[in-house]
């Protein structure tokens, strides 16, 4: 019977553990705000309504600059201004990317549990509005207009374009912050110049060129290292169908992304796999898969995999972001493999019907929204106030860190490193959780931050390298197909079913799993009405109609 | 005859009360035993039956400002979309195939290797051997992504290299419709089998040796000592594992699945759970979400009942 004693004390004391460590979470912000305000009421023992008010708690999610740096740590000192400076207790939750980020949001957002503010994340690639219309349409986001006049710096840098306003923009009331567009048109199709060297080619400039070459490259070693270890494209899929990094094929039929916005008229809006030329450019496609002179692993890659493969040197054509081909971070594992390799980039091929677009220029930006619950618990104001002091008195720390410690500035304003610890400096790897919101928050695209972003600079090869002049210019200054109005188009209600079936179709006829003839893409187009296509055009014309954006 | 008769209803009663009392004081007798169960019971009620009151907005257009209790009904419109939705057949087929066949190859697998381990009389070999299967298991499926790539990639792949030396053509078994379910069910086997041996072995080791050596001592063979005292011996617990996973039948591994399948596949991969991620949870369909995981529990839950019932007439074997 004893030990039965001993069993059952030892029992309580395990269960009570148990119970205490379930409550937890509610013992701390009860008691964490009486103690707050108490350290700086006590010195003075001023009378009560003069005592600063208490902290709020603001909880923000948003995603990460750079994905594999992680957050800041508990110790940073913004946290400290934050708090001492603005009253704000702030929680920074770093979110993933893309599907990932959007099913944790959409599960806070079915708890009606979004946190204060937030950024609003997608698995499309513009994606994110129409989330906030759902968000919108389930009373979950508040309407920001308030919010301009209480952070006046940052509105006139961050939200001065109109037509992202208006694009967030439900019943009058806007109800979406859009951050200012990354870098448009910022992509493009580059080749392997070693490569065409070595094997004495010239840059394709059709699509029958491009194959010449892509089997050139498959075929005759380009790297001269004696093994058949090459592909002439790589990629992967992003984007509907077989995605945007097969854009220099579908750009020389004009038949670019889902939507035909080349043809776009008030009377038509049609998807582009209706134009006879969308066939033309998937014969393309079937034809380099088919001489397989794409690396056969694409449609299993990720973006990471496909960014690991180029620098190994596994192919020698590619659509890629001009930051992410010849930033010096990005492009150092390539210049060690391949010191004399180099990309030069290239112009859109020419279709056989004289047509050459480039990609589809459909201003991506950022969408920020404050939840209806962060409003009702009137924490509206304290957002605006962080927002701003980001814009203003935090906008260095934020976007670079420490002056004198992680940069300089110059006397024009613009940032440099002259001095500083290689290892302190804002861009080294060691200082990326400390700046995780500059993409996000802080950076509006000025000369000063793209020369800091995106700076010349010279390889261990002695390569010199200008990622704004040689790539990035060179891709703005291409045909691209404005597509703004995309965005406005709202996925439709058998979204799964319509999406898989589209792009499983123009998967299997790519990569033969299907055979592609007029027949059986006629059958495919058919299939596609089945999954209710032609609704789904009519309800995008109808909505482009009403925003006047087909003309 | 009348006494008998009206002395029978009278004593049902008293039965009853009789059984209730009985109850009451062994329980009080088992108190610790009970005591003892309260976390696991308050672990059921809190995860378990708890969320099941949520399970309503199957039912329901949920609108999370209304809350689960103030969204509105719709009857049974989102079971209707699931079971019309254009994919139906193969996803069920999918789900089904990939279910059954981790099953059906899966468990006899890890029995033999149980088996294997436990009559082995090399002690060392044996801990090797088990460290070395245990392993995968703890390795994400997103690890395991790269480990096949790297074996089975058509370009640079271990697998089609060694198909490649002998003249063969190389296969995209990733993005192959002819391979793809193969890939997702040797894969599982070889991530999980040797996890799965654990509860075999485990009941290997509770046969009592008496009987191994009694037979021994009769003079039987090695293999009819598996035949007739370990196989017979483990059964309840593979009746046990096989009626368990016959409850879970239309999950057949959102994570695996998630993971390895890519577009050129969807035909031969994508399952119940993937299409409820698109479409519920990235579409914001929480409600045809909820219903169709509630369709996957009923059908679970039938189907257990049934194969306990088979179990418990051919085997002689019950969960319940």
């Amino acid at each position: 019977m004893k030990s039965w004693k001993m069993i059952f004390v030892v029992f309580v004391l395990v269960l009570s553990q148990i119970l205490a460590a379930c409550g937890a979470p509610a013992t701390p912000t009860e008691v964490a705000p009486p103690e707050a305000p108490e350290a700086p009421a006590e010195p003075t023992k001023a009378p009560e309504p003069t005592t600063p008010p208490e902290p709020v708690d603001i909880t923000m999610w948003l995603q990460a600059t750079v994905t594999e740096a992680g957050p800041p740590p508990d110790d940073w000192i913004a946290y400290d201004i934050i708090r001492e400076e603005l009253g704000i207790n702030l929680e920074y939750v770093i979110i993933p990317p893309a599907g990932d980020g959007e099913a944790k949001l959409n599960a806070a957002a079915a708890a009606n549990d979004l946190p204060d503010f937030f950024q609003v994340t997608s698995t499309n690639r513009g994606g994110e509005r129409d989330n906030l219309v759902n968000y919108y349409e389930l009373g979950l986001v508040a309407p920001v207009d308030d919010m301009f006049a209480m952070m006046p710096e940052r509105t006139k840098n961050h939200y001065n374009n109109q037509n992202l306003l208006d694009l967030l923009t439900f019943d009058g009331a806007v109800y979406g912050l859009p951050a200012p567009p990354s870098i448009p048109k910022r992509e493009g199709f580059v080749i392997r110049q070693d490569w065409l060297d070595a094997l004495d080619l010239e840059a394709p400039t059709t699509p029958e060129e491009l194959l010449a070459v892509a089997k050139a490259f498959t075929e005759q070693d380009p790297d001269g290292n004696g093994k058949n270890d090459t592909y002439g494209i790589g990629a992967f899929i992003e984007g509907p169908g077989v995605g945007r990094r097969f854009n220099f094929v579908f750009g020389a039929y004009g038949v670019l992304d889902v939507w035909n916005f080349v043809d776009a008229s008030p009377d038509k809006f049609e998807l582009n796999v209706r134009d006879p030329q969308y066939y033309e450019a998937m014969q393309v496609m079937v034809a380099l898969n088919e001489a397989g002179v794409v690396d056969p692993d694409w449609p299993t890659l990720s973006k990471d995999e496909f960014r690991a493969r180029w620098k190994q040197g596994r192919f020698g054509i590619m659509w890629e972001d001009f930051a992410a081909l010849s930033n010096k971070s990005n492009y150092e594992p390539f210049d060690t493999n391949f010191p004399d390799g180099s990309w030069t980039p290239l112009p859109a091929l020419i279709g056989p019907g004289g047509e050459a677009y480039y990609g589809l220029d459909d201003a991506q930006f950022n969408v920020f929204a404050v939840s209806q619950r962060a409003v009702d618990e009137g924490k509206m104001e304290a957002i605006a106030r962080l927002l701003e002091w980001i814009a203003t008195d935090g906008y260095y720390l934020l976007g670079f860190g420490e002056e004198g410690v992680n940069f300089n500035l110059d006397e024009k304003g613009f940032i440099n490193i002259d001095g500083i610890d290689e290892a302190q400096a804002y861009s080294a790897p060691e200082r990326q959780p400390f700046t995780q919101m500059r993409n996000q928050l802080v950076f509006y695209n000025t000369l000063a931050e793209i020369s800091a972003r995106y700076p010349n600079y010279t390889t261990e090869g002695g390569r010199e390298m200008t990622p704004i002049d040689t790539y990035l210019s060179f891709f703005q200054s291409q045909n691209w197909v404005p597509a703004f109005a995309k965005l406005l188009i709202q996925p439709p209600a058998n979204a799964a079913d319509f999406e898989r079936f589209y792009n499983e179709g123009i998967i299997q006829f790519v990569l033969g799993q299907k055979e592609l003839t007029p027949e059986s893409w006629a059958e495919f187009l058919a299939g596609l009405d089945g999954q209710g296509a032609k609704e789904y055009e009519a309800a995008a014309q109808q909505v482009l109609s009403d925003a006047g954006l087909l003309k | 005859m009348t006494t008998k008769v009206l002395a029978l209803p009278s004593k049902v009663p008293a039965a009853e009360k009789l059984s209730i009392k009985k109850l009451l004081r062994t329980m009080w007798r088992q108190r610790w035993l009970y005591f003892l169960m309260t976390p696991t019971l308050i672990y059921f009620v809190v995860f378990k039956y708890g969320p099941l009151w949520n399970a309503q907005i199957a039912f329901k257009d949920f609108k999370p400002l209304l809350g689960v209790w103030g969204s509105p009904w719709v009857g049974f419109e989102h079971f209707g979309t699931f079971i019309n939705s254009f994919y139906f057949t193969e996803l069920m087929a999918n789900t089904i195939i990939f279910s059954v066949a981790k099953l059906v190859l899966g468990l006899p697998l890890a029995v033999i290797v149980a088996i294997a381990l436990h009559e082995t009389w090399l002690l060392r070999f044996r801990t090797l051997v088990q460290t070395a299967i245990y392993l995968p298991h703890f390795l994400s499926w997103v690890i395991m992504f790269g480990v096949m790539l790297v074996i089975l990639s058509p370009g640079n792949g271990l697998l089609n290299a060694i198909i490649e030396r002998f003249g063969g053509e190389p296969i995209a078994f990733l993005t192959s419709p002819k391979y793809f379910r193969w890939v997702v069910i040797l894969s599982d086997i070889w991530k999980e089998t040797g996890w799965g041996t654990i509860l075999y072995l485990a009941a290997l080791l509770a046969i009592s040796p008496d009987l191994y050596e009694a037979a021994a001592v009769d003079g039987a063979t090695p293999l009819q000592r598996i035949w007739y005292i370990s196989l017979p011996g483990i059964l309840p617990v593979i009746v046990l594992v096989t009626l368990l996973r016959m409850g879970h039948i239309l999950e057949a591994g959102f994570n695996q699945i998630f993971v390895l399948y890519s577009i050129p596949v969807y035909s031969v991969g994508d399952i119940i759970d993937t299409w409820v991620y698109r479409q519920g949870v990235l579409n914001f369909q929480f409600s045809l979400a909820t219903a169709v995981g509630f369709f996957k529990g009923v059908i679970g839950l039938v189907l257990i009942t049934i194969s306990n019932r088979v179990a418990k007439r051919l085997a002689q074997q019950s969960i319940y």
